[in-house]
């Protein structure tokens, strides 16, 4: 079965391509694409630049950037949804139950300090070399993995992380995003002049602008600010969801369940 | 630039095994009965689709995106691939991830309710 | 002798490797194979997409679809069934 599968694929294939199915495919690029490709790093159209090299970043968080908001107020309902489903739940304290062995729980101490660096790296980085803030956080939801297998639950209370404190850190990444968004509005209000939402570097009516370059090396002006801020926010979003995920079923089925068929 | 033969058919196969790829994860999201089942293929359709949005913003010889400091502007935007489904690719996975984490914990709650994970069984129960 | 670009040849590669596991993972019966199987068809794709020029889609792909799926729907199934069907 999966041998005629592939072999009729391949016949299909190879009987379309001398006929053409393939049309303009992997042979130009889109004028749009182009365009976005023209103005992602250009200090001489200065109203039209986003002033950072990476283009996949300037586009994810200055030109398209409501997108991104939104997708972040995706996420953030998945989490809250997913805490609301154990809402009687006992979240502090409990735990127990054995990890792996000695030698895998010494490799892991010796990897955490690692995939820190190279997450708070991807981060940092996001507006100069591929990376950003969704990057680092899968990259840093790793280590929340591996607490939970190779240790056990007992081990986030040992690191002094419980739920209550990662909504907290992660409420802290959302809100200084919101600040990072509505700074344009609140100097429009106190100066009285013209700014937009969201607004990243100086546009055509509009003279406000976060600072490109700090002593000499290029910050690109919002994007790493929101980058740091969504990193927090999705590392400690993954912390949560594992940490639900692993409580044991002994703690939870006598809160879940007995509400749904009484006593 | 014309393509031969032989790079027509390579590009065209791999459209066709992402389709084909496709095709088979829809078939596992509705033949299958078990929840844990229909999830896992839901994952792999998600990620046929994502890449191929990416292969359609594809071009030979090419370099990615990021713009480095020796580089020409305009060599860069003469042969560079196409950066925008790559953004709009990278919020259609985090969107996915939330859907698929969500689904993951309702699976979870069905089980503790009812006793079993097979839709078959849970139609016969009646609430 | 015919000229053919590497890239084009590693995709149709992945590509099908890709398709083979994921007819594995839909049609075996015990769930923690079809895990596994699942997440080598992810690898598969996260070189294409290296491949195919996208190294930010790559950051985000590796760990998502190759570490985070496969350990959430792994304590999914310890707490519940082990088997698809009867």
């Amino acid at each position: 079965m999966l041998i005629s599968i592939v072999a009729s694929v391949a016949l299909l294939a190879y009987a379309t391509s001398l006929a053409g199915a393939l049309g303009y495919l992997g042979l130009e690029t889109r004028a749009l694409a182009k365009m976005f490709l023209t103005l992602a790093y250009n200090p001489g159209l200065r109203e039209l630049t986003a002033m950072a090299p990476e283009a996949v970043t300037a586009i994810v968080w200055d030109f398209r950037g409501v997108d991104t908001l939104y997708e972040t107020v995706v996420f953030y309902m998945a989490i809250i949804a997913a805490l609301a489903i154990y809402r009687g739940v006992p979240k502090v304290g409990g735990g127990g139950g054995t990890g792996l062995s000695l030698i895998v729980r010494v490799v892991t101490k010796l990897l955490i300090p690692m995939n820190i660096a190279v997450a708070l790296s991807i981060a940092v980085h996001g507006h100069l070399t591929p990376g950003g803030g969704f990057q680092a956080g899968a990259a840093l939801a790793v280590i929340s993995v591996l607490l939970a297998v190779v240790y056990s639950f007992s081990s986030y209370g040992r690191v002094g992380i419980d739920i209550p404190k990662a909504v907290t850190l992660r409420s802290v990444g959302l809100v200084a995003i919101a600040l990072v968004v509505f700074t344009p509005l609140i100097y429009s209000l106190v100066t009285g002049a013209q700014a937009y939402l969201m607004q990243n570097y100086v546009k055509v009516d509009s003279g406000f602008s976060f600072p490109a370059e700090v002593f000499g090396q290029l910050i690109s002006g919002t994007l790493i600010w929101l980058n740091v801020a969504e990193f927090l926010a999705v590392s400690f979003g993954f912390c949560i969801i594992f940490m639900l995920l692993s409580l044991r079923e002994e703690v939870i089925r006598p809160a879940l369940v007995g509400e749904e068929h009484g006593p | 630039m014309a393509l031969n033969a032989l790079e027509r058919f390579l590009l065209t196969l791999t459209l066709y095994n992402l389709l084909a790829t496709a095709a088979i994860s829809v078939y596992g999201i509705v033949a299958r009965p078990s929840l844990v089942k229909k999830v896992i293929s839901l994952t792999i359709l998600g990620d046929a689709l994502n890449v191929l949005a990416i292969f359609i913003g594809f071009r030979l010889f090419s370099i990615p995106p990021v713009l480095t400091p020796e580089v020409e502007l305009s060599y860069f935007v003469g042969s560079a691939v196409d950066p925008l489904p790559q953004a709009l690719v990278l919020t259609a996975i985090v969107i996915g991830l939330a859907v698929n984490l969500f689904l993951i914990f309702l699976a979870l709650q069905v089980y503790r309710l009812y006793g079993t994970l097979d839709t078959r069984r849970i139609r016969e129960l009646r609430g | 002798m015919v000229r053919v670009d590497v890239t084009l040849l590693l995709l149709a590669l992945f590509s099908t490797v890709g398709l083979v596991f994921t007819y594995l993972a839909v049609s075996e019966r015990d769930l923690v194979r079809a895990v596994i199987y699942s997440a080598v068809q992810s690898s598969a794709y996260a070189v294409m997409l290296y491949l195919l020029r996208a190294p930010d889609i790559v950051l985000v792909y590796l760990p998502v679809a190759v570490g985070l799926y496969p350990a959430a729907l792994l304590f999914l199934i310890g707490k519940t069934e082990k088997v698809d069907g009867e």
